[in-house]
């Protein structure tokens, strides 16, 4: 068995029930708040943190590094995992050059070390003191120290197939320390690094967007707990429950009541309060995942709504389009873009917030106060049952 | 100038601070990263000498090893005498100078960031070897300002070796019992000398302390960037 596969449960010092995997090559981000646990979840992995009380298992390409069930604990010096820490912990009395030389293995010489370093376009700066590199040098620099971890001895000449290593690549938040176009830099420096090496990578990480731009998956993580494993636009699209849609920051996030139809259709029933019987209905699709009249939080999707002139008729005759009136309320130019905030007239408690082209809105010739069609796909709204925990 | 008090004393200085180095390194790691609760205890009683007269000292020490008392009588009875001897000056001055030693060895320990520690353990590196390649070449200006304290106030040091080592020529006599001497016998000009060379030594030793402290403190500032 290939990859990483992390199965954790303890409940002191902190609640933690963790369950992901990683497949190796793969690119996986634990995103979540500060003070969530995805770190904590990352030092387990390393070995520098085990709840007494845990349960579960970590192991990496067949091996158990930790099986509470077999009573496997290796220690951090016995696991293979390269490391970048979120400010690097460089030795401040040491070279880059030593910096990494300490963390290979007994096969690399030092030719081998400046080799690696010079990949990572360090081989200038190889007898450089940390304190005498730059912030996005010295990641480079934590970044060999990890790599050489996991890395086999570098083979004379190019390596043209990615290999596959018996350790993890562990990213502890390591872009948070950088400024802007260093970040951008490091990015595409990763994507290279991930067509040469093939290990599972993990990634600590609360920014979404650097979440959805790196990682193959994302793991959405909350109060110790993993709440969702996916592909992110998968993630973002489809949130399982309103915590997650609330971790991903999700607008157009709303309450309502679902109702069973027939032949395949049902309906949503929009309210101002979840509890509430009040609201206007939207088309949806049924499953036969919920059952008639089950409280939902649901999600609309802006990319998957039409917006028409008001009065004009829908160019489809497609079943399940609900069409609903709507006021502009605000409407704010962002060049290309235009953020809306639309009111229903049906229901104009609520706001829905669209991101249109500035384009749309010329051709509409509508400004805020002004009326507009909305035209609603079935496939546009998400529908998630009231998480009860 | 007192050639022979003069080599007592630096002779006092040398093995107080060698005898000390290990005792106080391993104690000052010790406290430095330990999480027990009786650490504020430990590091009280390690202080207590700065705070106590020297006198206090030297008269526990008397009354431990002193003819009267039971140790003090084994001991003699087994040939080691330790009251008005250079060997029971050494032994209390490694006690009285602990606190000397201790403080800034731990300071520099605690100021090593534990991630250090934790990067050098996912690199493979055994909690011996982090100590050796790691920690102690980021703590050794601690180290340094540690040693220089020491000797600095060992040569310093008055009333304690009054009490336990006497004033024994090419013994016990230090150079500062020795000023005390020429003192009290109105050789105000042999006084002079002895003065200004503790002065010296002893501006020496803390301009050492200071400028490891100053080499330490950018030591730290580079980790924390």
């Amino acid at each position: 068995m290939q990859g990483l596969q992390v199965q954790l449960r303890s409940a002191s010092p902190i609640r933690l029930e963790a369950e992901f995997d990683c497949g190796a090559g793969e690119l996986v981000a634990l995103v979540g708040p500060s003070g969530s646990g995805k770190t904590s979840m990352l030092r387990a992995i390393a070995g520098l943190w085990t709840p007494a009380d845990v349960q579960g298992h970590i192991r990496v390409a067949g091996q158990a590094w930790l099986d509470t069930a077999l009573g496997v604990q290796l220690s951090p010096q016995e696991r293979r995992a390269g490391l970048v820490f979120q400010h690097y912990a460089l030795f401040p009395h040491m070279t880059a050059k030593a910096n990494v030389a300490l963390a290979a293995g007994p096969g690399w010489s030092d030719a081998d070390v400046q080799t690696l370093l010079g990949r990572l376009g360090l081989a200038e700066l190889s007898e450089r003191r940390p304190s005498q590199l730059s912030g996005g040098q010295q990641q480079r620099v934590a970044l060999a120290r990890a790599l050489v971890r996991v890395m086999p001895r570098p083979t004379a000449g190019d390596v043209t197939a990615p290999q596959v290593l018996p350790g993890v690549l562990l990213l502890d938040e390591p872009f948070s320390a950088v400024d802007s176009p260093t970040r951008q830099t490091l990015y595409r420096e990763l994507a290279a690094l991930r067509q040469k090496v093939s290990v599972p990578m993990v990634l600590v990480t609360h920014d979404l967007a650097e979440a959805r731009r790196l990682a193959d998956r994302v793991v959405i993580v909350d109060a110790g707990q993993t709440l969702q494993t996916g592909e992110p636009a998968r993630v973002f699209a489809s949130p399982r429950n309103a915590r997650v849609a609330e971790l991903v920051g999700i607008q157009n996030h709303f309450e309502g009541r679902f109702l069973k139809g027939e032949g395949g259709w049902g309906r949503l029933r929009w309210t101002d309060v979840a509890s509430s019987d009040h609201g206007l209905d939207l088309a949806v699709f049924d499953k036969n995942k919920i059952d008639d009249g089950t409280l939902v939080t649901w999600v609309l999707n802006g990319e998957q709504v039409d917006v028409m002139a008001d009065g004009e008729l829908p160019s489809t005759t497609e079943p399940g389009y609900t069409r609903l009136r709507c006021q502009l309320l605000e409407v704010l130019s962002l060049g290309e873009i235009t953020l809306c905030t639309l009111k229903p007239e049906a229901l104009p408690s609520q706001t829905i917030t669209l991101n249109l082209t500035s384009r749309l809105l010329r051709r509409l010739q509508v400004g805020a106060g002004g009326w507009v069609q909305l035209l609603i796909a079935p496939g546009a709204l998400h529908i998630m049952p009231v998480r009860t925990k | 100038m007192d050639w022979s008090a003069l080599h007592v004393s630096l002779t006092l200085a040398v093995l107080t601070t060698l005898a000390l180095l290990p005792v106080g390194l391993a104690l000052a790691r010790w406290l430095a990263v330990t999480a027990w609760a009786g650490r504020p205890v430990v590091e009280a009683l390690l202080l207590l000498p700065l705070l106590l007269p020297p006198t206090v000292i030297g008269f526990y020490f008397l009354v431990a090893f002193g003819q009267g008392s039971a140790l003090g009588a084994w001991l003699a009875a087994s040939g080691i005498r330790l009251v008005f001897t250079l060997e029971g000056l050494l032994l209390v001055s490694v006690l009285v100078n602990l606190p000397f030693m201790v403080q800034p060895i731990q300071r520099a320990f605690a100021a090593v960031p534990h991630s250090l520690r934790e990067a050098a353990w996912v690199s493979g590196l055994s909690t011996w070897q982090t100590f050796w390649r790691i920690e102690l070449p980021l703590a050794w200006p601690g180290l340094l300002a540690g040693m220089a304290l020491t000797v600095a106030h060992t040569l310093g040091e008055f009333g304690v070796v009054l009490m336990v080592g006497g004033n024994i020529e090419g013994e016990t006599r230090t150079l500062s019992v020795s000023l005390y001497d020429k003192v009290q016998g109105m050789d105000l000009q042999s006084a002079h000398v002895m003065a200004l060379a503790l002065v010296g030594i002893s501006l020496l030793a803390l301009s050492l302390v200071l400028a490891f402290d100053r080499v330490g403190q950018r030591g730290r500032a580079l980790q924390e960037r």
